[in-house]
């Protein structure tokens, strides 16, 4: 379970300071899959960036199973498996060897993440490019790689920033798939997305961020009685007050 | 520890998967080194000897005066030609290194037993160029004034002996290693520019172009520290650094003994022993340039920004080189703590077979561990700041 406490988050710029995140909180809950949608730019990343303790919040808390980000990232970061907004895979390593080192990193055996590399390519379909060098992988095999590789500890709770960004329409399948059968396992699974579709296709629990701000908050089913809209679209629009950047 | 094992592992092999890498620091590197120097004994020692045995052409102004001296100087191995019109110029131009004038009272004086005038004229500003040749005319002057100082003495009676209180005999208690040239001066330089900056490539390309190629950020989600990840890599680059050192220190030796030694009577053999010293000398060198190469390319926004900085790394090694070509010194012990300068002096002394105390060994291994070790703080603050890798 990933818990966010009244997150806030500034950074200095030229023009004095911005407010990325301006008290955002929301649950995340074990065997659902919760969205965190919102139009660009409206602080999504950085809510996220600051769940997986890369940055530390200005105000409010992280609890991740009950443990503090603030005062044991490592144990956090553990029990994270992250897709952060940066994939890059080592291209002169194969797909395996990538996988392989985040599972050095975590500290696994290596027979436990020759295990678990045979299971999660076989989930993500990797097989025929699992020995490759990734010099030359299309967005959708790199993608799974670094999927792969943020999954190799098994972690009980996926962050997944913008998981489908840049991928096809059959890999983008086979992904929601993938996160479908990451609920069934009883994980908690949290995703970033700026795509509405997506979104309420897969989510038990939506959580729409604008300006830095939480907006709504609740099963797709809850919002749509909140904003008295019967299209889901439609209740979208109206808690953001804008549909600029929510169908790019 | 096992988390620095870990990202070592794979940024050699990383490494050693990027041939441009590979062949620069494992060829280019290892040929280039000893071939420079190697050449430039080779062709230091030929020069040398045409010096000093080739036929030199000598201007001689108003050789008319003295034909005597003239068919000596001729007898041994030099070939008169005729006079330019400016001597002093010619001289100052290059055209000939040193030129002779005989005086028109040259034979009035001869004869009366009088000091007959002859003067050398050259340029001692390169002494380089034309300082064999200006000896040699020197030389034989003097040879040529002793045997003709003799002959009269004899004629009048006198015991040549005389004339020379003192026997003067020189021993020369130069080693063969001590009596080196001046390719092996520019080694310590070309050593320690290797060692401080030959993992450049790597050190750039494990952090800023990590960072550049959005593997940064994946990597910091894991539970491996900051502080484990920098140390993991900045040693990776040592090892690089390290392998490669080896290999150039080895390829240094074979051209050394491949190399014709007929006109030297220096030692170009390097033994085993001294090359591990000299490798004792550099090592903190190497962690020192390592750690600072990845302390940059933390500071640094890009791989482009971080090459930016390299030109004042490369400096930093060449201001002893510099100093020492300047102001030649005796080693004192506070300058084997001035990194560069110490290790310079060292490999100098290591090379000439010196020997080395025990304090001057911990010095000079001291004071350059404890800068690397200040420079791994500096790394492991800069990969700290929390725009490292969360930049866009």
């Amino acid at each position: 379970m990933i818990e966010a406490d009244g997150l806030r988050k500034s950074f200095r710029s030229r023009r004095g300071a911005i407010v990325a995140v301006d008290g955002v909180s929301f649950r995340a809950l074990d065997g659902e899959i919760t969205g965190l949608l919102g139009p660009n730019g409206a602080g999504k990343t950085t809510t996220l960036r600051m769940l997986y303790t890369l940055m530390q919040p200005d105000h409010g808390r992280v609890l991740v199973d009950g443990i503090d980000a603030a005062s044991e990232p490592a144990a956090v970061r553990s029990r994270l498996g992250v897709l952060p907004d940066a994939r890059g895979i080592y291209k002169r390593l194969s797909a395996r060897e990538n996988i392989e080192y985040f599972g050095r990193l975590q500290g696994l055996k290596r027979t436990v993440i020759a295990e678990r590399t045979a299971r999660l390519s076989a989930a993500l379909d990797m097989e025929d490019f699992i020995d490759r060098r990734a010099e030359g992988f299309s967005q959708g095999q790199r993608t799974k790689t670094a999927i792969a590789r943020a999954l190799v500890h098994d972690p009980r709770n996926v962050l997944l920033d913008e998981p489908a960004n840049g991928l096809d329409v059959m890999t983008t399948r086979s992904l929601r798939r993938f996160l479908q059968a990451l609920k069934a396992e009883g994980r908690c699974v949290l995703f970033s997305s700026h795509i509405m579709p997506e979104v309420a296709q897969l989510c038990d629990r939506v959580v729409v961020i604008a300006h830095g701000r939480v907006v709504a908050d609740g099963t797709p089913e809850e919002i749509r009685e909140q904003t008295g809209m019967a299209n889901l679209e439609d209740a979208f629009v109206k808690v953001i007050g804008t549909d600029e950047g929510l169908f790019a | 520890m096992s988390v620095v094992w870990t990202v070592f592992r794979k940024e050699l092999l990383d490494a050693f998967r990027d041939r441009r890498m590979v062949i620069v620091a494992f060829l280019v590197m290892p040929l280039a080194v000893p071939l420079v120097l190697a050449g430039m004994s080779a062709l230091g020692a030929r020069k040398q000897a045409e010096r000093m045995e080739a036929m030199l052409d000598l201007p001689v102004i108003g050789a008319e005066h003295a034909p005597n001296l003239v068919a000596w100087l001729t007898s041994h191995n030099l070939r008169i030609v005729p006079p330019p019109a400016d001597a002093d110029a010619d001289v100052r131009t290059q055209e000939h290194d040193v030129v002779l004038r005989i005086d028109a009272g040259f034979g009035t004086d001869w004869r009366a037993g009088q000091p007959a005038r002859v003067d050398v004229i050259f340029d001692s500003s390169r002494p380089m160029q034309s300082g064999a040749a200006i000896n040699r005319v020197r030389g034989l002057l003097a040879a040529y004034d002793r045997q003709v100082g003799v002959l009269r003495l004899v004629a009048r009676g006198v015991h040549p002996a005389v004339s020379s209180p003192l026997r003067i005999s020189d021993r020369d208690v130069a080693t063969p290693e001590s009596r080196f040239d001046l390719s092996q001066q520019l080694l310590p330089y070309l050593l320690l520019l290797l060692a401080f900056i030959g993992g450049m490539q790597l050190a750039i390309d494990s952090t800023a172009g990590e960072r550049e190629r959005q593997s940064l950020e994946p990597l910091l989600t894991t539970p491996a520290s900051r502080e484990a990840i920098i140390s993991g890599k900045i040693l990776a680059t040592a090892a690089f650094t390290l392998l490669s050192i080896v290999v150039t220190l080895f390829a240094y030796r074979l051209a050394f003994s491949l190399m014709p030694s007929e006109h030297v009577d220096i030692s170009l053999n390097v033994p085993l022993p001294t090359l591990a010293r000299i490798f004792v000398v550099i090592l903190p060198i190497v962690l020192l340039g390592s750690t600072l190469l990845a302390a940059l390319a933390a500071f640094a926004r890009s791989y482009r920004e971080a090459q930016g900085y390299l030109p004042l790394l490369i400096f930093l090694p060449m201001i002893p080189t510099l100093f020492l070509m300047v102001a030649p010194v005796r080693t004192q012990l506070w300058m084997l703590a001035v990194p560069f300068l110490s290790q310079n002096q060292l490999i100098l002394r290591v090379l000439r077979s010196e020997s080395v105390t025990a304090a001057e060994w911990a010095v000079s291994l001291g004071s350059a561990s404890l800068l690397a070790a200040i420079a791994w703080i500096i790394a492991a603050r800069l990969y700290h700041r929390e725009h490292l890798a969360a930049s866009s």
